[in-house]
């Protein structure tokens, strides 16, 4: 049985496809990230799933359950950390965590000892008994991931889990889902491309709406990046140079000062020497390893934005 | 119980909340403080008068310190000699209004002839005119012996209650003030909506008669308290329960359970805080239209018919007679109509939010 599977999962809003006939296979235990820009269709699927958004066509189910016919089980078997923090405000980590403990049914008991295991991990112990308005993003955050673990459920949705956080605050929430990998299923959205490298087991590429390449993140760059990618530092390169470099090789780019060669079948020495013998000045040459956001652009055409 | 628990969340919330708090148990006080003691609590201040005495005789005299003497009435000095100087400060603004005692005053009076006599007001204020015209008729029939043109005969029965203005706007703020709980339920419900929180609490098992009694659990409490307050600062304000008072907080009780329900039913059709602030618009005209401020006896039968179709004017005409002394029996058919949309409120709004939790 899987952890999460979609068939021909469709959403519609007044003829808007959001997202068009998405089929997911994630296994019990696996951690798969949704990649895709704003709008592509994530959070959307994940709303599906959660029980929160009626599919316009197709179905999908959480651990055999289906969501548009046992919606209540699915809901007994998921947790989420929504998009935007969304806790209550006036409440203390201790409340907000036993507000969903119990009502997912756990006793007072197993919510407290949850409570203190989840605030030690996330490092909110101290705060704890604050109320959680005076809380910065990153603490938010991670008590918004705690309230979604505090049920211990089988099935996780991150969706977007460390947007707006600085980079120390993300590292520590990776390294927390990090742990949890095989342990619970868990299906995480997000946009930054080092984040789902860094995480996940198999990454799916969704654009308007589909999904457009699936694999893991090794198999995304060498079964789909047909172009390799060299960097240049120079000097004395002329308009003429690069027009001539524009119609030979697919893509040119200048990336802080240096210059960027993308082809496919690149060979490196080629172009080194050709560089020499228009007078170029070559000060540094090297091959570039392929990137998740190099694999979105080929596939989508588009640049992920932070 | 995850009802239990939603609605611990949500009291926690407004409990927290001073501004929302204050808003909540100061808007019942504030209004059973200004309303009643403006047109019934306490001792009115006496009406400053100004008079032009042209005739000058011992009897004219004799007339304005009977005036004088006369609780309802304050008498400016200096008394005018001259009509055209009161006319002249009453244009002006300096008084609001004169009497004119006309030369020939004592004669007419000696005379047993009949007795003219002139007030003076702006038109622009014609409530000093009917406020101050009956008690000079009143005093001039005591003090000329002038018969009035019409005499009715009084036939009063004891009343216990000490002050009827107040017996009769006291239940109908009351009401009003419960009214508020339709927009505090609605705002709190539509904005736990706009923030995502009520989205986040969908994806939990919980079903929608929890989230309905969990977020009417915190504002019994309020309820109460109000109600207390309404009864409390009413009765110090001179409001008399000739009734029976259990049965008055029942029914209180009962029209706040209907602005809870109607207020779940707001929050749950519309999509922010701001939209749910709308509903004021629905609130005061049905409270003028329900009797909060004015009798609804002289209003046409269209309107009445609305009213008596919603639960307000049964409770505020329920209220105002079990306090003036109607046994529970009496007002049964106000008190059937209160439950049956209690129920009906809250029937519909768990149906209503069924339909919010998957869109």
């Amino acid at each position: 049985m899987n952890g999460v599977q979609t068939f021909k999962l469709t959403k519609r809003f007044n003829g808007l496809v959001a997202v068009n006939g998405v089929d997911l296979e994630i296994k019990k235990g696996e951690l798969f990230s949704l990649l895709g820009p704003n709008g592509a269709g994530k959070t959307t699927t994940i709303r599906m799933l959660c029980c929160l958004l009626k599919p316009t066509e197709g179905t999908a189910s959480v651990l055999g359950y289906d969501v548009v016919k046992t919606p209540f089980k699915v809901k007994t078997l998921i947790g989420v950390s929504p998009q935007d923090t969304i806790l209550s405000e006036r409440l203390n980590c201790w409340e907000n965590l036993a507000l969903i403990g119990k009502v997912h049914g756990l006793s007072s008991n197993e919510v407290k000892e949850r409570s203190k295991e989840l605030l030690e991990t996330m490092g909110l112990m101290e705060r704890s008994k604050d109320q959680v308005r005076k809380f910065s993003g990153g603490m938010k955050r991670r008590l918004s991931i705690a309230m979604a673990l505090v049920s211990d459920p089988q099935v996780l949705f991150l969706d977007e889990p460390t947007l707006g956080l600085d980079p120390q605050a993300r590292r520590t929430i990776w390294e927390y889902i990090a742990e949890l990998k095989g342990k619970k299923t868990i299906l995480l959205t997000t946009h930054y491309m080092e984040e789902a490298d860094f995480l996940s087991e198999r990454i799916g590429i969704i654009d308007e709406g589909r999904v457009v390449a699936l694999g893991t993140s090794q198999e995304l760059k060498t079964n789909l990046l047909e172009m390799r990618s060299m960097v240049v530092s120079t000097e004395n390169l002329t308009a003429e140079v690069m027009e001539d470099l524009r119609n030979k090789y697919s893509r040119l780019e200048k990336v802080k000062g240096r210059l960027k060669i993308s082809h496919k079948d690149l060979d490196f020495k080629e172009i080194v020497d050709y560089l020499h013998s228009r007078g170029v000045t070559v000060y540094s040459a090297a091959l570039e390893q392929p990137t998740l956001e190099d694999v979105f652009i080929q596939i989508t055409g588009k640049r992920l934005r932070d | 119980m995850k009802f239990w628990e939603i609605g611990k969340r949500n009291l926690k919330e407004i409990y927290r909340n001073p501004v929302l708090l204050g808003f909540l148990l100061g808007m019942p006080l504030a209004f059973m403080l200004v309303f009643c003691a403006a047109f019934g609590g306490g001792q009115a201040s006496p009406i400053a008068m100004s008079i032009v005495d042209e005739d000058r005789s011992q009897t004219s005299s004799a007339f304005i310190q009977y005036l004088g003497s006369i609780e309802a009435i304050e008498l400016n000095e200096p008394i005018y000699s001259e009509k055209s100087q009161a006319q002249e400060d009453l244009e002006d603004g300096r008084i609001s209004f004169y009497l004119f005692i006309p030369s020939g005053f004592e004669e007419a009076k000696q005379a047993q002839q009949t007795v003219n006599l002139e007030l003076a007001y702006k038109e622009a204020d014609p409530m000093i005119g009917l406020q101050v015209k009956p008690i000079i008729e009143a005093v001039g029939f005591e003090f000329l012996g002038v018969a009035p043109p019409l005499n009715v005969e009084l036939k009063g029965t004891e009343s216990k209650i000490k002050n009827e203005v107040v017996n009769f706007y006291a239940p109908g703020i009351a009401v009003f003030g419960l009214m508020i709980l339709i927009s505090t339920a609605a705002e709190i419900i539509a904005g736990d909506r706009e923030k995502g929180f009520l989205a986040r609490m969908f994806t939990t098992p919980a079903r929608p008669s929890d989230f309905i009694l969990g977020y009417s659990l915190p504002f019994i409490p309020v309820l109460i308290v109000s109600t207390l307050i309404y009864l409390g600062v009413g009765m110090g304000l001179g409001l008399t329960v000739v009734g029976n008072l259990g049965h008055a907080f029942l029914i209180f009780f009962l029209i706040g359970l209907c602005s809870i329900g109607i207020g779940m039913i707001v929050g749950s059709l519309v999509k922010s805080e701001s939209q749910a602030g709308v509903s004021w618009i629905f609130i005061v005209p049905i409270a003028m239209i329900s009797g909060t401020w004015f009798s609804t006896e002289g209003m046409p039968s269209a309107v009445k018919s609305v009213a008596g179709a919603l639960p307000f004017i049964h409770a505020i005409d329920g209220s105002r007679a079990v306090i003036n002394g109607s046994s529970l029996s009496a007002i049964m058919p106000d008190l059937y109509w209160l439950v049956g949309w209690a129920v009906v409120l809250f029937a519909v709004g768990i149906v209503l939010f069924r339909r919010t939790m998957v869109s």
